[in-house]
């Protein structure tokens, strides 16, 4: 009984003193630790495969009208689990080592709200991100009614992938018949 | 003036009183973390205490479930006044990954007034002795809206289908 | 004997009663069988094969088949075989016989189902509902189809139906809360002076509605993370798990190295696991000491893990395929030395515990769970190897790089707290001598495979992984829109707090805590409980001193 019991005062003892000075003196975590995921604005192509992907479906998108796109993220149901930045084809989002999110309103600091200015389908009318860096300085994203310059476009020019694939698949079934 | 008198009252000595409204347990796992010897808690007189009776905070985790609102309300009178609820993790804060289930309400303040949100799944013990320090004003919160965060309008709930 | 030749024997003894057998993988066996027959094959699995009940689904199949699917599984752990007993029940007549009264571990399991999908099992003795809330409506089931994931029912009053106590004693409720248990239970323990003569269990209540969501909302590659949050202590067991169902639904074959990072995670949760059931163990007899030591020792592995996986508890590491973040190899000395650190203080926590007469007056001949028991309720883990009960799914079914390993079932024969306490510090051990050698043995190569996007419809599979609590098992069946159709999810405490009423049954009321506790980490069954007077129905509250003062 006294042995054990003196094996446990030893336990205790060898293991001194180990309390943290925080929040005296930051404890920050290491790299790679998953906390507030930043958005790069700039960088958002509007694409929303985060918004795909997200396993808390916080991310929503809306087209405002057809040359804006509004992302918002709700990020007081955020899981942290990184997702968003491991698909992000643009790499717009880091999770950093912020975790310190402590608030007393969580649904005004904790959300996130951008609007990305898109083009605008001729067909469909929807937003959608031009293919290329220049595409998108060529397409300042006027609306489709507002566009004409006559039949020497291009076949694809400002038209999103969804309409070109559409009208691929008519033209071949068109064809078959 | 209620929150100076709170400020006051509660700087030296916070005791805590924590319920799990449907956890997973990640958070509640925390929240004991926190008491124990490397972030040690008690040096800043935080205490968990065995009844709502004694409690001045309580310490939220996890989503409301349909089960427990009853008792949870009734928790929440049994903490006698001043008092301060805490939401600690995501579930709390907003619903977390399940927010539209049928069974869960919401997070937290779905049901009662809730003073802090501590966001984070589960948030690490130097989380939540964050929170507890911008709670006692000790310390200045890290997370603000930034120009492009701005809501249209704050008084204004954010305009999405929940 | 292989499954094949299970599904022989079974179509031998029953004939034309088995409507299909089928083996798409080796060790699973899926047998249709007719609703009717389903009492006599389960008893026959059950009491002339020793199988051993795991756990039964409802799922509507009314879209596809016009049909409920009922399915009871059981496994043969010497022979390493998982079988399925499906029944496909009439839409219009939603009923089946209840195995209960020959399988009593299939309680709750049938009540579940009778509560989600509204099938009826008939002859069940206790029919009271189980997984959702008093007040939820009578003629709602939520996991059909047709109803939607986010219908909220507005809240009512309503009290719960409760069993009434035996003649002659008093009733001790404990609960709802409980600052950490698995899930806020609800017991009620009917007590004649300091002895406990039953219980009853009312429990669910963080019932999240995980299955539906998974089933309506999420795509496969979203429900890994959502599958790590059922539970907040052993979230990596439930993501492998499903993990590996899909993967074997599908035929995708994981990297080398895939598996044998899942089983370094897997390896350090059990030892964060063990190590934080110890500390809550001593807080809730009353050692604090404990408590405070071993979560000291503890949290330099959460600093690890943190390191490793970008997260303390939720390392969200498991997708389908593999694993998302490989390990450094300047990073294994790092494990190596912070498993050795606890290694060498376990090592004497070890030394101190047998010589210690107050905590062996609290473990030793307490919280009695008989081996007989524990087989017929079907406990799993610690608390069925501390009853002598020799399972373990990573020796019986093995699964990711375990086959490869030196794994030891950890088994003891007292059958009382102690043994299940013993059982827990062995495997710790155990666990880190696994992580050693899976270190020195992990190949080189990719951690993630190429997934084709498509997952056929229909397909269903089984998996299970041995969580630190027990066996976890998940079965899904693939649907369409890159979403299971069913997923069925038996955490280990689902089967474990099925027998805590008839095990508190004997005991002395202040060892309730400790012998709930030794199950699962509850801690604080003391916290707070309410004192319900049957003669004059007057609640009152009472605090853990008051608690403490009955005590003595």
């Amino acid at each position: 009984m006294i042995l054990s019991k003196l094996k446990q005062a030893l336990i205790c003892l060898l293991a001194g003193r180990v309390t943290l000075p925080y929040p005296a003196k930051p404890h920050p975590p290491d790299e790679g630790f998953r906390g507030y995921p930043e958005v790069d604005v700039d960088k958002c192509i509007g694409c929303g495969a985060c918004a795909a992907v997200c396993p808390a479906r916080l991310i929503k998108i809306e087209d405002l009208d057809q040359t804006t796109r509004r992302i918002t993220r709700l990020l007081e149901r955020c899981i942290f689990c990184g997702r968003c930045a491991e698909v992000c084809p643009e790499d717009a989002i880091t999770m950093t080592r912020q975790f310190e999110l402590a608030s007393d309103q969580a649904r005004q600091d904790l959300t996130h709200q951008c609007e990305i200015f898109m083009a605008t389908c001729r067909r469909c009318g929807a937003c959608y991100q031009p293919a290329t860096p220049l595409d998108r300085i060529m397409q300042p994203g006027f609306r489709s009614d507002e566009i004409d310059r006559g039949g020497d476009l291009c076949q694809y020019e400002n038209v999103c992938l969804e309409s070109q694939q559409a009208e691929n698949t008519t033209a071949t079934v068109g064809e078959g018949e | 003036m209620l929150e100076e008198l709170c400020k006051k009252a509660f700087f030296k000595s916070l005791w805590l009183y924590h319920t799990n409204t449907g956890a997973c347990n990640g958070c509640d796992i925390e929240v004991i973390d926190v008491l124990t010897p490397y972030y040690d808690a008690e040096r800043f007189g935080i205490k968990l205490v065995g009844s709502p009776r004694h409690a001045d905070v309580l310490i939220c985790c996890g989503p409301v479930t349909r089960q427990v609102v009853p008792a949870l309300k009734r928790l929440y009178e049994a903490v006698p006044d001043p008092k301060l609820v805490v939401a600690v993790g995501s579930c709390a804060c907003g619903g977390g990954i399940w927010y539209d289930s049928y069974n869960i309400v919401g997070g937290v303040d779905t049901v009662l007034p809730v003073d802090y949100y501590i966001q984070g799944c589960p948030p690490r013990p130097e989380a939540i002795l964050h929170g507890v320090a911008v709670a006692l004003g000790l310390l200045d919160k890290q997370v603000a809206p930034e120009a492009l965060r701005q809501l249209p309008d704050s008084s204004e709930s954010v305009p999405i289908e929940d | 004997m292989t499954a094949q030749e299970l599904g022989a024997s079974l179509q031998q003894t029953f004939g034309d009663k088995i409507l299909q057998v089928n083996s798409p993988q080796p060790g699973r066996l899926y047998v249709t069988i007719d609703p009717d027959s389903v009492v006599e094959v389960a008893a026959h699995l059950q009491d002339d094969l020793g199988c051993r009940f795991v756990v039964n689904a409802g799922t509507d199949r009314r879209r596809q088949r016009g049909k409920f699917l009922i399915t009871h599984f059981f496994a043969k752990d010497e022979d390493g075989i998982y079988i399925a007993l499906h029944a496909e029940v009439d839409e219009d007549d939603p009923r089946i016989p209840s195995i209960t009264p020959v399988v009593p571990a299939a309680n709750w399991g049938e009540r579940e189902f009778h509560d989600m999908v509204g099938v009826v099992p008939e002859g069940h003795p206790d029919p009271r509902r189980l997984v959702l809330a008093d007040d939820w409506p009578e003629d709602l089931y939520p996991l059909r189809w047709d109803v939607e994931h986010g219908i909220k029912p507005p809240i009512a009053d309503c009290t719960p139906e409760r069993k009434p106590p035996p003649e002659g004693s008093s009733v001790v409720p404990i609960g709802p809360y409980f600052p950490a248990l698995e899930e806020p239970a609800y017991f009620r323990i009917f007590v004649e002076g300091e002895e406990v003569v039953g219980a009853d269990y009312r429990g669910f209540y963080n019932h999240r509605g995980i299955e539906k969501v998974g089933c309506s909302v999420l795509t496969y590659n979203q429900i890994p993370f959502i599958a790590e949050r059922i539970c907040g202590i052993c979230g990596c067991v439930h993501s492998t798990c499903y993990c590996q169902a899909i993967e074997q639904a599908a035929g995708i074959e994981i990297p080398l190295r895939a598996k044998y990072l899942r089983t370094i995670m897997l390896e350090l949760e059990r030892i964060q696991s063990h190590l934080l059931w110890l500390g809550i163990a001593g807080h809730i007899i009353g050692f604090d000491t404990v408590l405070m030591q071993v979560w000291r020792m503890r949290e330099p592995l959460m600093w690890l893990c943190e390191r490793l996986t970008g997260n303390r508890k939720t390392y969200a590491t498991n997708v389908i395929g593999g694993v998302r973040r490989d390990i450094e190899p300047d990073a294994y000395d790092d494990v190596r030395s912070v498993i050795k650190e606890i290694e060498r203080e376990w090592q004497a926590l070890y030394d101190s515990i047998p010589g210690d007469t107050t905590l062996m007056a609290r473990l030793r001949g307490t919280g009695m769970l008989p081996k007989d028991m524990a087989i017929e309720h079907c406990a799993v883990g610690p608390t069925g190897r501390g009853s002598g009960v020799e399972i373990d799914v990573r020796v019986d079914h093995p699964y990711a790089a375990y086959d490869r390993l030196d794994v030891k079932k950890c088994v003891h024969d007292g059958c009382d707290n102690l043994a299940r306490t013993l059982v827990r510090l062995d495997e710790t051990l155990v666990s880190i001598g696994i992580i050693r050698q899976a270190l020195d043995d992990i190949p080189e190569g990719p951690v993630l495979a190429e997934v084709s996007e498509d997952i056929p419809a229909g397909r269903q599979a089984i998996s299970t992984v041995e969580a630190p609590r027990g066996e976890v098992f998940h079965w899904v069946l693939t649907g369409e829109d890159n979403r299971p159709e069913r997923w069925r999810v038996r955490a280990p405490t689902y089967a474990n707090l099925q027998v805590v009423p008839p095990m508190l049954a004997g005991s002395a009321l202040a060892d309730v805590p400790i012998n709930i506790g030794s199950f699962d980490p509850c801690f604080s069954c003391t916290d707070r409980m309410e004192v319900l007077d049957i003669n004059s129905g007057q609640l009152r509250t009472c605090s853990a001193e008051d608690l403490s003062n009955c005590r003595r």
